[in-house]
């Protein structure tokens, strides 16, 4: 296990590198200097804002310089924001998206799970319909349309929440359920099949015979197998829930991360862009990571690669 | 954003895919393809599909939603783009309105053909030297082309597009259906937005679609094949890929390329917005679909009536043709059914932020974030919201749901129980 | 189910709860006393790199200048504490006007408990002015005597000036920090003139050779520290300047500033209350370095307020500064400045009452805020000293020839623009300067008339349009832009048979296009400065750097030198208008709107006074629950 680990770190390693490089050539060619605004410079002090950023010198020396500087650990001041290093803003941020996409986390495995076990167990029901067809609604809006119907319907007709903002856990509910729906769906839906899967085979029919009642064949001998695709699908979902769903921030006004990413990127702010990136691709591959670990815990006929 | 933009269901790294348990075991069944007079693979996935009812009436939605979007200049819609700034946010209504009528005849179009006809011969005369000259007469006759359906309040469209146009006028007249869906906060026809968006969205999602597909399949073919240390340094690049957030490559190299002089040389090549678009977004969908691709290579490289096949002499361009591409064929159509719904729900991501289509051009996504910037609780401009969200809503439920009846209907796993 | 699948399933309950519960306790506060849309994140509060009104709601409140503005018409404060004056308690001008001398009051405070000083503003004049500072609204301080000429660095220096030259900093000491400084004469350069493409910049060395206590040294801008090289016989330094003595600033005592300017500014001493002047805190600065001193636990004000919470995107949390010196006229404890960007949401917030102030609510909602019944109470739209309009780049296409400039704007119908696209009380704009100068009136445009814009047209070799390069109207992105462009793309292929295509950019990029000019039409938007038809004229002089149209007339250029140095008031005045009756002819510009304030404010506050500027400064605001009349901003309200 320790092996596997250390190989993933080196992967790891790897692949920052790879999207350090892939954005900051991106980041570096496309149009507008970092120090635009309103009004605009005299050559003179444009040229120290030049020396300010470095970008007086050679583009390779700029790179070297950035990659030194990422290795250190320092990210650099905000372009956009002056009064914020990246690791500040990334600091301040983070725990609003976190608190964000755990809880749309946490409700999106739960009644995903409950959804696509139920679905299973009721093969063609009409609760298994229903719901499934719930689920693909969930999938098929987009979020940011739900989002709208949820405010219309829990801000302005009945004024149970705030319909923007952030404050106190008031200002969660809403953002966390249109964030966790599609989410939701797809558990479902996956729980479903893999529980469908997993019922149809050989040692459910043994568990059956032996005369246990069907809540216990479902919830002992089923649950944990068909828990393994949920579980790779929530490995790299939680990566994309937790660095904040974009829309969903922008749309509640959510001062996280993922609102900022977009921003940054849009105002040319490569520093704070490049620092979520990283930020992001470390989740997704720890997730990965942690997907896999759980994984062979989860099946015992997987083993360390 | 949806959940399936940074991530797939499978993760990086372990190759799961041939350790996992496996429903059925397929190595007890016949191998089917090699009876001749045995139920194909289609056929059987045919009958199976026409008994699922819904999936059924799902794929005459999205038939009937395609063909709408298609013949579009056929329909005697208001144009897109033509604004009536007195009648702005006028709620839905039955009756119609003289504003509706089209402004413009088909003497208009003839006399601008006539126009263009007289540049182009001027055009002829001009010697080929002269390329400023040539360059500025060019747009001139593109303009005049194009100058009675803009000032009628059409966006900007194809031969084929306008031919389509003129013939509805030549059925209808100057008669457009009156306002059943509203009108905006410029004052035009919802109804034709959401029409002219569905052309859009479609043709988007279907033209990114395939790119992911030509990408994905090929590479994962060559994957698969090759094996050995070519394989998996072509996966490793796969994997680095996916973790690389692409909502991030994706926005900036819209900026990039939407810089103006990269803008023009690339216009030189017919290449706009919507092409990079098609091009990133399929560059992106192409990696689940290298994987999936490569994996089912895989194993049917080894599954025993291909070794069948091969024992009894039969070449390799044959047992390609004859076995591996239908069954690959399976997962490619189940995945493309459902790659599709995402793309379409990425370019509605992108308009609501803003990069999507550019104005005068209609997307759904445009339309929706459009209706979503006017809710409050002083008015709401329902129509707005809830015309195109029902529109993409029911496109995406529909081809998600065929989507999985393709699944259930071609997965092989799943035939027999 | 095995243990260890409880186990794990446990941890995976409990992590996610763990997590919110960390993350909520990490992220809440009380309700402030006053929340408020500040309308974007702001860029910084450090006074000497902003530009934005976001920025200056902040600053105003965290900081004080010599001057205040009241908030009623935004002139200068001169009477006692509770009319909220600045920290000059009153200045004095010479006769020629070039002089002013202020006078500091004695108790004024930063929020260490060190008194402010005029030392204090000699320092930060000189920060701003600096070129290292980088300040964007450095041209403020060019009216001082010189201050274009230290501003500049090297780029005006001759051979004699006094010259003072900033060396490199030691290792560790934070860029903030004055570097040492050497004074000596100037005695030539080489090269003499730099280009002013800064990649051409970047591929030359300017040195300077100046004498330093009678010995002659060779300087170059340049740190080797940081990979420049330096060349033979030259020593590297920060950056060389004008002598900072030579310019218009003097302490003649802690509690006396004088000021020396360049040529009469009437606006001078409102200028000192405009926020960019502000001061900061030197030892603040200096001990914790950018951009660590304006952390909440670090930051040092002398202002009303200062900062307790800062999230970027969400809030900044200002509590009430103790060592103020007239803090007992300073009400609110706490003020939460928000920065949601989506005016709908920010309505929905103020609406549903998680915000008292919102500056702009959706245009869509304008005809229903202005004529619903019953009547608002908490919506007044007022004049407001700002213009709405496009520039047209005169070296593109058409656009060099007059006359299409001229029917290019007679073709615009203005008042649809404003009933469709922006649906405000604002007013169609047919000059450039916005009305509301006292002895100021602007000549006007030609009024709107298609026929003669068709004629002029063709006039200009293009009959109904044909042959006339397609337009680009460049904007960034904003729905009320977007609506805006779309209109008059339509009006001017109607009008004149042109096409016109849209171009939306993002605020940087589009800054860039337009600063490159690389466009052909261009919105944008001018909110004065100050009270002054300067402030709008000056920017089409041929080297403002805000001019971007490539428009030049030596006439114009002329005139608005000379209103400069020009002591008569009306006379000034007058030299003024007929500058801008040029631009009305010439047309290098189209004004389409003036400015209305729509701000929304809830009847509970008081202390807020509509104005021209729309500068509605936080610390003149208080709350009252019980108020029996409507508050001062609904005062004489049309309804």
């Amino acid at each position: 296990m320790i092996l596997f680990l250390l190989k993933r770190a080196l992967w790891l390693v790897m692949t920052l590198w790879v999207v350090f490089t892939l954005t900051w050539v991106l980041a570096n060619f496309s149009p507008g200097s970092p120090f635009t605004s309103e009004r605009s410079f005299p050559p003179e002090i444009e040229a120290n804002l030049r020396k300010r950023y470095n970008l007086d010198k050679p583009d390779h020396i700029r790179y070297l310089y950035d990659l030194r500087s990422l290795v250190t650990g320092d990210l650099g001041v905000s372009t956009k924001q002056v009064d914020f290093t990246v690791n500040e803003l990334v600091a301040l941020c983070w725990p609003v998206s976190a608190a964000l996409g755990l809880l749309a986390l946490a409700w999106a495995a739960t009644v995903g799970m409950v959804a696509g076990v139920v679905s299973a167990a009721r093969r063609g029901s009409v609760a298994d319909r229903s719901l499934m067809a719930l689920a693909t609604i969930g999938i098929a809006l987009p979020n940011f349309v739900i989002a709208g119907f949820c405010i219309l319907l829990f801000s302005f007709l009945i004024p149970l929440l705030p319909p923007a903002g952030w404050g106190g856990p008031r200002y969660l509910v809403l953002p966390a359920f249109c964030l966790g729906a599609p989410y939701a769906a797809y558990v479902a839906r996956i729980a479903r099949t893999g529980m469908l899967d997993v019922l149809s085979q050989d040692y459910i029919r043994t568990a059956r015979a032996k005369g246990l009642s069907e809540g216990a064949v479902i919830l002992k001998h089923a649950l944990p197998t068909a828990m393994i695709p949920v579980v790779s699908f929530l490995g790299p979902a939680v990566a994309g829930i937790i660095t904040g769903s974009l829309v969903i921030e922008k749309v509640f006004a959510i001062p996280g991360i993922g609102y900022s990413f977009i921003q940054s990127a849009i105002d040319n702010d490569t520093p704070m862009a490049m620092g979520i990136v990283l930020l992001y691709t470390i989740l997704l591959f720890t997730m990965n990571t942690l997907v896999d670990v759980a994984y062979t815990w989860l099946d015992p006929r997987v083993r360390w690669d | 954003m949806s959940p399936t933009l940074g991530s797939t269901h499978e993760s990086a790294g372990i190759k799961r895919k041939q350790r996992r348990p496996r429903g059925n075991d397929m190595a007890t069944e016949p191998p089917q393809s090699l009876i001749p007079t045995g139920k194909s693979l289609w056929s059987d996935a045919g009958r199976k599909l026409r008994q699922n009812r819904l999936a059924m009436f799902c794929g005459s939605i999205l038939a009937v939603v395609t063909a709408g979007a298609f013949f579009t200049p056929l329909l005697p819609l208001q144009p897109s783009d033509n604004t009536v700034t007195s009648r702005d946010f006028e709620p839905p209504r039955w009756t119609g309105d003289p504003t509706d009528r089209l402004t413009i005849t088909l003497d208009d179009i003839a006399e601008s053909n006539a126009d263009v006809a007289e540049l182009l011969a001027k055009r002829q005369g001009l010697d080929a030297s002269r390329v400023a000259e040539i360059a500025r007469l060019d747009k001139a006759i593109t303009d005049a082309r194009h100058r009675p359906y803009r000032d009628a309040g059409f966006t900007d469209t194809g031969a084929w597009s306008r031919w389509m146009t003129r013939c509805r006028m030549r059925v209808w007249g100057s008669y457009s259906i009156p306002s059943y869906f509203g009108r905006d906060s410029l004052g035009r026809d919802v109804l034709s937005r959401v029409f002219w968006g569905a052309r859009v969205s479609l043709i988007v999602s279907l033209v990114a679609t395939l790119v992911s597909l030509v990408l994905g399949v090929s590479y994962g073919a060559v994957s698969g094949f090759a094996g050995g240390w070519v394989d998996s340094l072509m996966m490793r690049v796969v994997d680095i890929l996916y973790s690389v957030p692409f909502i991030f490559v994706v926005i900036f190299l819209l900026t990039i390329l939407g810089e103006e002089q990269l803008k023009k040389q690339l216009a030189e090549y017919g290449i706009d917005r919507i092409t990079v678009f098609y091009l990133v977004v399929g560059a992106i969908y192409w990696l689940t679909m290298a994987r999936v691709v490569r994996g089912q290579v895989l194993s049917l490289k080894e599954e025993l009536y291909v070794e069948a096949a091969r024992a009894l002499g039969v070449g390799q361009a044959r047992i390609i043709a004859r076995h591996i591409v239908p069954n690959v064929m399976s997962v490619v159509i189940v995945y493309l059914t459902l790659t599709i719904p995402r793309v379409m729900l990425f370019e509605a991501f992108l308009s609501f932020l803003g990069l999507g289509v550019e104005s005068p051009d209609v997307s759904w996504g445009m339309l929706a974030s459009e209706g979503l910037n006017v809710i409050t609780p002083v008015r709401t401009y329902w129509w707005l919201v809830v015309f195109p969200s029902a529109a993409i809503g029911i496109t995406l439920f529909a081809l998600n749901f065929l989507g999985d009846a393709l699944r259930d209907a071609l997965d092989p796993k799943l035939r027999e129980t | 189910m095995s243990p260890r699948n409880l186990l794990l399933l446990a941890a995976a309950a409990l992590l996610p709860l763990l997590g919110i519960v960390w993350s909520l306790t990490t992220s809440t506060l009380p309700p402030a006393d006053f929340t408020f849309n500040n309308g974007t994140e702001i860029k910084t509060v450090d006074p000497a790199l902003v530009t934005g009104v976001p920025e200056g709601r902040i600053i105003s409140s965290l900081f004080e200048g010599l001057v205040r503005l009241s908030p009623q018409n935004r002139l200068p404060v001169t009477g006692g504490p509770e009319e909220w004056p600045g920290v000059a308690d009153r200045w004095e001008v010479s006769d020629d006007r070039l002089t002013y001398t202020f006078y500091l009051r004695r108790n004024a405070k930063w929020s260490n408990g060190d008194l402010v000083t005029a030392e204090d503003y000699r320092y930060s004049l000189r920060r701003f002015l600096n070129p290292i500072t980088a300040a964007e609204y450095a041209k403020q301080g060019w009216y001082l005597e010189n201050g274009k000429k230290f501003n500049s660095g090297g780029t005006y220096l001759k051979p004699g000036d006094p010259i003072e030259v900033e060396l490199n900093l030691e290792p560790g000491e934070h860029a903030t920090k004055l570097g040492k400084l050497l004074r000596g004469t100037l005695v030539r350069k080489d090269p003499e003139t730099m280009p002013d493409d800064p990649k051409e910049r970047d591929k030359i060395q300017q040195r300077f050779f100046v004498t330093l206590d009678g010995k002659e040294a060779c300087f170059v801008a340049g740190n080797p520290a940081q990979g420049d090289k330096i060349p033979q016989g030259a020593k590297p330094c920060r950056v060389v300047t004008l002598d900072f003595h030579a310019v218009g600033v003097q302490v003649v005592d802690p509690y006396t500033l004088v000021t020396k300017l360049q040529g009469p500014t009437p606006f001078w001493p409102q200028l000192m209350g405009f926020y960019p002047l502000f001061p900061v805190h030197r030892g603040c600065l200096e001990e914790h370095g950018s951009p660590a001193w304006t952390r909440p636990e670090n930051i040092v004000t002398n202002g009303p307020y200062r900062i307790q919470f800062r999230r970027p995107r969400d809030r900044i949390r200002l509590v009430k500064n103790e060592h103020y010196w007239n803090h007992d006229n300073v009400r609110l404890e706490t003020i939460d400045a928000l920065s949601v960007e989506s005016t709908t949401t920010s309505f929905n917030m103020y609406e549903l009452g998680s915000m008292d102030w919102i500056q702009e609510p959706p245009n869509n909602l304008m005809a229903d805020l202005m004529n619903g019944v019953p009547r608002r109470d908490d919506f007044n739209p007022a004049k407001q000293f700002g213009v709405y309009y496009y520039k047209l780049n005169v070296e593109r296409g058409g656009l060099g020839d007059k006359r299409v400039r001229q029917a290019l704007s007679m073709a615009l119908d203005r008042k649809d623009i404003i009933r469709t696209a922006v649906r405000g009380p604002q007013t169609p704009a047919m000059h450039f300067v916005p009305p509301g100068i006292a002895g100021y009136t602007s000549p006007l445009c030609a009024s709107p008339d298609i026929p003669r814009a068709r004629e002029l047209m063709a006039e200009a070799g293009f009959p109904e349009g044909q042959g006339f390069p397609p337009l680009e109207i460049l904007y960034n992105t904003h729905e009320a832009h977007k609506a805006v462009a779309e209109l008059v793309r339509k009006q001017w292929r109607k009008a004149l048979g042109i096409s016109v295509t849209l171009r939306n950019e993002a605020w940087p990029s589009y800054q860039d296009r337009l600063r490159m000019t690389k466009y052909d039409v261009g919105r944008q938007a001018w909110i004065g400065d100050y009270i002054d038809p300067n402030t709008f004229l000056d920017l089409l002089v041929s080297d403002n750097e805000n001019n971007q149209t490539n428009w030049a007339n030596e006439e114009y250029d002329k005139l608005i030198a000379q209103a400069e140095a020009e002591p008569r008031p009306e006379v000034r005045l007058k030299i003024l208008a007929s500058a801008e009756a040029i631009l009305m002819d010439e047309m290098p510009i189209l004004p389409i709107y003036f400015y209305y304030s729509r701000n929304m404010l809830r009847p509970h506050v008081r202390g807020f006074y509509n104005n021209v500027q729309d500068f509605h400064p936080l610390h003149t605001l208080w709350i009252d629950h019980d108020a029996a009349s409507p508050n001062e901003f609904m005062r004489g309200a049309n309804r």
